[in-house]
């Protein structure tokens, strides 16, 4: 059985990450949303996969190559324009019989996907709480009976988790969809067709990790970062603190005086230290630096970024090739302690936290003493200038100086 | 200039060639067609818009075909003439870009064999010759069909009986081969299939390649395989797109203040006061250079008209300027002087003709071109990209302001070589230099003041552009935008030279654009500017924002920032842009596509 991940899409909720690399390949802990995906994928016994790609989709392609390393065979589709998930899921009529689709960007559990591959068409279901952000589902016994779209008022607690056993009767239904308000080909409104002629069963899942907005990716890193066992492959010099979960790559040193909270983790060829204070759900790429006197917390850091002295970095995302400058601090908490509203795409959003630093696209370099508020996103290759102060929303190549 | 696309995969033929159709639409066509095997090799061809061969098309399941645009030269914009061109049997179809110079000779011996001919086209011989010539295998064929024709051409050929097989070979013709999964794409430029891949192998002169849904071969001339490197595409769809504005020109105009940023990055560096080239480029640009030859057409002669300013202005090397046209056949060679050739496409055939003389004669040869990959980088001893991202709209905007940005850090590098300029001066350069952006971002702001002289313009029969200095060739550029896309009748002068001739010409309904800069030409142009006014015609200043003096002697006055000191002609060029977008939009005209235009001019 063929497993459909869809991976085209370019994630504009997920900006500034996105502007430089497509949503599935977003870090958590060190890999990208999809490889986790695949990795739970090739747990639930599934071999051959076909990535329907498009946005940046070399970067795709260069990671996972035709899926040797992993022990899978991976080919691809060029989806063209994404029209929507029912015009990606059609381009794969000609090389399925009976396969799995899942959304490559929503991190799904093994046991689950190994539910969803038994025999006959299924729907991944997930129970939720507040349910208006999802397309909400009916159920008529295990029996899908409808996918409604989201609503204000959902009528259920129970959505679409976005996973599918499908056979090839889908494309039948995926010829006859219209576009619909939103101007896409929505595979609901296909399988909203297809269920009153082929029964669908619902398939509740255990683990589902969704991520919308960048600040999502601290809380799907904590989830992930809490299940690691302690590994050290790098080099631990002598009066270094380690406590809790902590895991150090390859060919990385930390060096003396740092004290390290778990659950961390640190990639490969990376330097720490000395002196410093790395706090729980901190993860740190390959290639990274985090110097002298500086305390990171909660926070994403990718390769080849650097938070070199003096600085503090909290509740944040740090892109790839980003340099700190000397005393750049991160708010992270407002004074009046209520909820961080963000700015993203000209749009102000409450982000539903009490404590978020700053969402730091690729490439970004700050001056010395800069400061950095509370949710700012920060484009790819912004500068900011000796002393600047940044705040909101700064569009990618900007300068503050 | 004829569009071309070749399609073997796995989906429905018809929307992949029509859709890929409509992206090479920008380069000009007067009508257009496809051929679609499935099951019997199907034809629909159509003048005029594409939509006409749309609605002529029933939904088919063939995944094989290809489509064409043409921009006529042989024979008159027909339907029998619009390709594909078929064989006798109707079993094999072809589409062609460029020109068979035997065609009539061939033509007299084919119809002796019995062949019939339906179209004044020289592309159809190409469709009997294979014919004739087929033996079962359409790359043999083929291989055998380009032995005996002369002239330039991409051809892209298919037949009934090879479903799923695709043929093309180029000589002097662009063709470029689409890698996909599952699928592939041979294209007269990369826009054509770009939706579906980003991944390209360029075919080099004569050579043959063979696409099927799962396979690419490439040949030489004595048909031996050859291994072709696979190049990855960083643009994406969507910078080919019109991301909401009314026209490509438009956003190609507002573009700028990102491509004045793209053709800076990775070039110039505060910190190590320097600029950098590839190492090719470099060893071309040495300071021993006797003299620089810039060869080009259209728009982009004008900005190596403004090149020549810069580089004379910045180091002892004189420059000459010639029309790449003109070039071939006229004008002095010597080994020691670098003939720079500037081309957006890379394929326009006069700079390409001129790139070829010039090393024939020895001289090396430097491309300014946005088009990687294409013939002109490939022919060159060395070229500098632009970065620009592709130009949809006809008319020039971002490629121009690229070009001239490039032209500018040639001059800056060649006199850091002579020892002409100090660090000092060139950090003050490269300040400004990254200040740009911001002053093009400016002009844009202020698009409203622009709208509102652009309605003084619109009724106007005729438009005169003065200028000095550097800012002639920069009013030759505002008269041809305006030209090319109002229709409005257009002279670019130097201010001095009105007086010696122009001025008959000159009446009270003669709006005149001036160019003004606060430079050594001042006081001069303002009193140019006197001499229009005492004839009663109306005055268009673009002045600095400081400069309020010129108020007492315009008309009307539009504003580029005060303080772009190093290359006000950049703000200045997006106001004559913005003035020619809107005076055309306000008449109506057809802005990306103007009358007998096209794109990238393929032909000579």
């Amino acid at each position: 059985m063929k497993c459909v991940i869809l991976a085209a899409g370019e994630g504009n909720r997920m900006h500034p990450l996105t502007y430089t690399r497509p949503k599935v390949m977003l870090p958590i802990a060190d890999k990208p949303i999809l490889e986790w995906n695949l990795l739970n994928a090739r747990a639930a016994g599934l071999k051959e996969y076909i990535f329907i790609v498009s946005y940046k989709s070399e970067m795709v392609r260069e990671y996972f190559g035709n899926g040797k390393p992993w022990n899978v065979k991976i080919s691809y589709i060029n989806q063209g324009k994404a029209m929507g998930t029912a015009h990606a899921i059609g381009t794969v009529e000609p090389f399925v019989n009976d396969f799995i689709t899942l959304c490559g960007d929503t991190i799904f559990g093994a046991s689950d996907i190994k539910k969803v591959a038994q025999k006959g068409t299924k729907i991944g279901l997930i129970q939720m709480d507040n349910a208006t952000e999802y397309g909400i589902v009916e159920l008529k016994g295990k029996h899908l009976i409808k996918i409604s779209e989201k609503m204000e008022h959902p009528s259920s607690n129970v959505i679409n988790a976005g996973i599918y056993h499908f056979n090839k009767k889908i494309f039948d239904f995926i010829r006859r969809t219209a576009k619909s308000p939103r101007g896409e080909f929505e595979i609901t409104d296909s399988i909203n067709k297809m269920v009153s002629k082929e029964p669908m069963e619902g398939v509740f899942l255990k683990e589902w990790r969704d991520v919308v907005y960048p600040w999502h990716l601290l809380d799907a890193n904590e989830e992930i970062l809490k299940k690691l066992k302690t590994k050290i492959q790098g080099t631990v010099e002598k009066n270094v603190t380690l406590k809790g979960i902590v895991v150090v790559g390859k060919d990385t040193v930390i060096r003396s005086g740092t004290y390290i909270e778990g659950p961390v983790v640190i990639g490969n060829n990376s330097k720490i230290g000395p002196n410093c204070y790395l706090r729980p759900f901190t993860t740190i790429g390959n290639h990274c630096h985090v110097g002298n006197a500086c305390e990171v917390k909660n926070s994403i850091i990718m390769d080849h970024s650097n938070v070199p002295h003096l600085n503090y970095v909290g509740d944040s995302i740090i892109g790839q090739h980003c340099n700190l400058g000397a005393g750049t601090t991160v708010a992270n908490l407002k004074l009046d302690k209520n909820n961080i509203a963000v700015v993203l795409n000209g749009k102000k959003i409450d982000s539903k936290r009490r404590k978020l630093g700053m969402v730091m696209g690729d490439n970004v370099q700050t001056g010395i003493n800069s400061i950095i508020n509370v949710g700012t996103m920060i484009g790819n290759d912004v500068f900011i200038g000796p002393g600047g102060f940044a705040k909101n929303e700064l569009k990618p190549f900007s300068r503050i100086l | 200039m004829c569009g071309i696309i070749g399609y073997a995969g796995f989906r429905d033929a018809r929307t992949v060639l029509l859709d890929s159709l409509k992206r090479l639409d920008y380069r000009g066509y007067d009508s257009a067609g496809v051929a679609i095997i499935d099951k019997k090799l199907k034809v629909y061809k159509e003048v005029g818009e594409i939509a006409n061969v749309e609605k002529k098309i029933p939904l088919l399941k063939g995944t094989t075909g290809i489509g064409h645009t043409r921009w006529a030269t042989h024979g008159g914009v027909t339907k029998e003439n619009a390709h594909p061109h078929l064989s006798c049997d109707k079993k094999i179809a072809i589409v062609h870009n460029g020109i068979i110079e035997n065609f009539s000779t061939l033509k007299e011996d084919l119809k002796k064999k019995g062949h019939k001919f339906i179209s004044q086209t020289d592309t159809e011989v190409i469709a009997h010759l294979i014919d004739e010539l087929y033996k079962g295998n359409l790359e043999d064929a083929v291989a055998a069909t380009v032995k005996k024709i002369q002239g330039s051409y991409s051809i892209v050929a298919i037949s009934q009986d090879e479903p799923g097989k695709v043929v093309g070979i180029r000589k002097e013709s662009p063709l470029v081969i689409g890698v996909g999964d599952s699928e592939n794409f041979l294209g007269s430029d990369i826009t054509a299939f770009l939706k579906y891949t980003n991944r390209v192998m360029f075919l080099n002169d004569g050579e043959l390649c063979v696409i099927t849904p799962d396979a690419i071969r490439v040949y030489d001339k004595n048909k031996k395989m050859i291994k072709k490197k696979e190049d990855l595409i960083t643009w994406d769809i969507k910078d080919a797109e019109k991301s909401g504005f009314p026209h490509f020109m438009l956003k190609e105009i507002y573009d700028q203040p990102d491509t004045v940023h793209h053709v800076l990055r990775g070039r110039i560096s505060e910190i190590e006061e320097t600029i950098t080239f590839p190492d090719r480029v470099e060893k071309l640009l040495s300071p021993e250079i006797a003299s620089i030859h810039i060869v080009a057409c259209g728009t982009s002669f004008y900005a190596g008209m403004i090149g020549k300013y810069l580089i004379e202005q910045h180091t002892n090397i004189p420059v000459f300027t010639e029309l790449a046209s003109e070039y071939r056949y006229f004008g002095t060679r010597n080994e020691s002087s670098l003939v720079i050739a500037i081309t957006q496409s890379g394929e326009t055939a006069d700079t390409l003709a001129a790139l070829r003389e010039a090393q024939m004669s020895g001289c090396k040869t430097l491309v300014v071109t946005n088009v990687i990959g294409s013939t002109a980088t490939r022919i060159s001893d060395g070229y500098i990209l632009q970065q620009s991202g592709p130009e949809i709209g006809v008319a020039a905007t971002k490629t121009f302001t690229s070009q001239i940005i490039v032209l500018f850090l040639i001059a800056l590098k060649i006199a850091l070589r002579q020892k002409m300029l100090g660090s000092d001066e060139l950090y003050n350069n490269i300040f400004h230099l990254k200040e740009l952006p911001r002053h093009v971002r400016d002009v844009l702001q202020r698009s409203n003041d622009i709208i509102a002289v652009a309605k003084h313009l619109k009724d106007a029969k005729s438009v005169f552009f003065i200028g000095r200095g550097i800012n002639y060739p920069l009013s030759l550029e505002g008269a041809l935008k305006l030209k090319e896309i109002s229709y409005i009748h257009a002279e670019g002068f130097a201010a001095g030279e009105l007086k010696h001739g122009p001025f008959a010409l000159l009446t009270k309904e003669t709006p005149v654009v001036a160019i003004v800069t606060k430079d050594e030409t001042y006081e001069k142009i303002l009193a140019n500017i006197g001499e229009i006014k005492a004839r009663g015609s109306k005055v268009i200043a673009i002045a600095e924002d400081k400069d309020t003096e010129i108020e007492n002697h315009a008309d009307y006055v539009l504003r580029f920032p005060a303080g772009s000191h190093v290359l006000p002609c950049i703000p200045i060029t997006v106001v004559l842009q913005l003035l020619a977008y809107h005076v055309a939009h306000l008449r109506k005209c057809p802005i990306d596509k103007p009358r007998n235009l096209a794109k990238s001019v393929t032909v000579e």
